[in-house]
């Protein structure tokens, strides 16, 4: 090779080749670099030593057996300015009393690594694609789901309705005619079909909610009135099991904007709660106040309480605690989940707070619109 | 919607690897309700389209066209809520497959796509399918219609082998072919196997509205 050949080539090797090249000093200080070198490790000529570049896990990198071994490749970690460490395969070639290092990445890795990487991106995309696809078909089952299960409630309402009413005549009507047993019989069809009425209410309160068309009837309300009318069955519940059920009436004496009859199903529904959940011979305190422009409800039991972890659970669909009914009374799994969506329908909070062992107390706070 | 300056900026973002500047643009034009076919046709295929060109003309790497199209990729899963909400009484199936060692997928799937634009049910099997595998799906999905797709020219023995499977074990089956490699051609191949050649997303759209 010529002279101006060889001046050609090394003019590559040092601006433009991505060949890593030192030109190192027995000792491994860095006496020369390309451009490439300079630029990708920011090593500083006659400062840097070889070994400063080498990523030394094992601090077994020992230069001097290079030169002693210096036929490679020999596959060395770089520290690179960009922090990225990268692997290149490096030749020794001793000249006179200088050793010119070499450096490489193998083309063929970078291939492969390309290509998997690549197929896994595709392969990550088609993934995404059918989940995308599978979240809308499941969208729209559950949609169906909502319509098959308005339909079926709406449908079931009427035959419990009059279920519920003939036996409720029947006991009325012609207990005299029948005996204790046939009577205990009318007595378990009259009960079985008030829980499936209120099963069917349930499913048809949640259908509407699922598929958005909760509405609410807004009307001016006066709450004392409403609270003593939707508090009547409550009352009832009480007394039955042997409950007290301790009402703290607030003052205020101004109509108020909500739907009544929603209001008074989230009232009916978080005392009865509170009453189940209570022992004979304890007191549930309901008590209601306006504060700071908001109508605050809370219903206080002494009952077992909700262990924290179960806390989660309570305004989600059959999201029931672990918490026994007193009386073993049933339950929807469906109360408290239609209770929360009244109150976020009113733009109200639900806040439970309990100490297991010591009992629960639910507030709800909706802001008042005279 | 898609102005020249929105695409250009669009392509260059793209050119550079810019994933999230491209995401943003993607994500302005779903966010305007832009028409989803308008932002295939005239942003990811013709952005494609130019980078394919690049290139050919050696104006840009291979490594370079593939992140493009990585990026393309990946952008289509932005469309996907928007694709998929449609509802479908009883939709026609349709298979998509790329040829055996067809590694280029995004032009199927986005083939794929328009079949469920139009509400198909659209099942896409992806890149390098072999054929074995894609005879056992129709046979499985007994779809309406299959399509094959190929964007590497050396790739056409295998999708005249892929062709010949499906004529051979379901004589009566509708097939379409599409892709990049027909620009250097093939097209007779496909007329002797009985399938149909589709040459765009456009002309796709229109066979399937009609």
């Amino acid at each position: 090779m010529t002279q101006s050949k060889q001046q050609k080539v090394y003019d590559y090797l040092e601006k433009k080749s991505q060949i890593l090249f030192f030109v190192l000093s027995p000792g491994g200080s860095i006496i020369e670099a390309n451009g490439f070198a300079r630029s990708m490790t920011g090593c500083l000529v006659h400062k840097t030593t070889f070994a400063e570049l080498v990523v030394d896990f094992s601090g077994s990198f020992v230069f001097q057996e290079l030169v002693q071994n210096p036929r490679g490749p020999h596959l060395l970690n770089i520290s690179l300015s960009s922090g990225v460490p990268q692997s290149f395969y490096f030749d020794f070639e001793p000249v006179g009393t200088q050793i010119l290092a070499f450096g490489m990445q193998d083309l063929d890795e970078i291939k492969t690594m390309q290509h998997q990487v690549l197929s896994l991106n595709q392969e990550l995309n088609n993934a995404a694609r059918s989940l995308h696809k599978k979240n809308a078909q499941l969208l729209q089952l559950n949609k169906e789901k909502n319509q098959f299960l308005g339909m079926a409630a709406h449908d079931l309402r009427k035959p419990i309705g009059l279920i519920l009413t003939y036996s409720e005549f029947l006991l009325d009507e012609a207990a005299h005619v029948l005996d204790a047993e046939q009577q205990g019989f009318l007595t378990t069809i009259n009960t079985a079909s008030m829980f499936m009425k209120k099963l069917v209410d349930d499913f048809l309160d949640v259908s509407a909610i699922e598929a958005g068309r909760f509405d609410l009837d807004l009307h001016p309300v006066d709450i004392a009135a409403m609270l003593a009318h939707s508090l009547k069955i409550n009352h009832l519940q009480a007394s039955k099991k042997g409950i007290a059920l301790q009402v703290e009436t607030g003052k205020f004496h101004h109509p108020v904007v909500m739907d009544a009859s929603r209001i008074e199903q989230a009232i009916t529904n978080l005392v009865s709660n509170a009453i189940e959940h209570s022992r004979p011979g304890d007191t549930v305190i309901v008590r209601w106040f306006v504060r700071n422009g908001s109508f605050v409800f809370s219903v206080i039991d002494k009952g077992p309480g909700i262990v924290p972890t179960e806390m989660q659970k309570l305004f989600t669909p059959f999201g029931k605690t672990g918490t026994k009914k007193t009386g073993g009374e049933k339950s929807t799994g469906l109360g408290m989940m239609i209770t929360h969506k009244i109150i976020k329908a009113h733009n109200g909070d639900l806040l439970a707070d309990s100490i297991p062992g010591q009992g629960t107390t639910i507030t709800f706070k909706i802001p008042i619109k005279a | 919607m898609i102005t020249d300056p929105l695409y250009r900026q669009y392509l260059h973002l793209l050119l550079q690897g810019n994933r999230n500047g491209c995401a943003r643009i993607v994500q302005q034009l779903l966010d305007q309700n832009i028409d989803i076919k308008a932002l295939y046709t005239e942003l990811f295929q013709k952005s494609l389209y130019r980078v394919g060109e690049l290139w050919e003309s050696n104006q840009i790497s291979v490594a370079r066209e593939h992140l493009v199209t990585a990026i393309t990729e990946g952008l289509l899963n932005l469309v996907y809520p928007r694709l998929f909400e449609k509802e479908r009484a009883t939709p026609k199936k349709v298979v998509i497959s790329c040829a055996a060692n067809e590694f280029h997928q995004i032009g199927g799937k986005m083939a794929a796509d328009i079949f469920e634009l139009n509400g198909w049910d659209s099942h896409f099997l992806g890149a390098n399918t072999p054929v074995e595998h894609m005879l056992e799906y129709i046979q499985e999905e007994k779809p309406d219609l299959v399509g094959l797709s190929v964007t590497v020219y050396c790739n056409m023995p295998a999708l005249k082998a892929g062709l010949e499977a499906i004529k051979s074990d379901f004589k009566d089956l509708d097939v379409f072919v599409g892709g990049q490699a027909f620009n250097w051609g093939g097209r007779n191949l496909v007329k002797q196997s009985g399938a149909r050649y589709i040459p765009s997303l456009d002309v796709l759209d229109t066979i399937i509205t009609e």
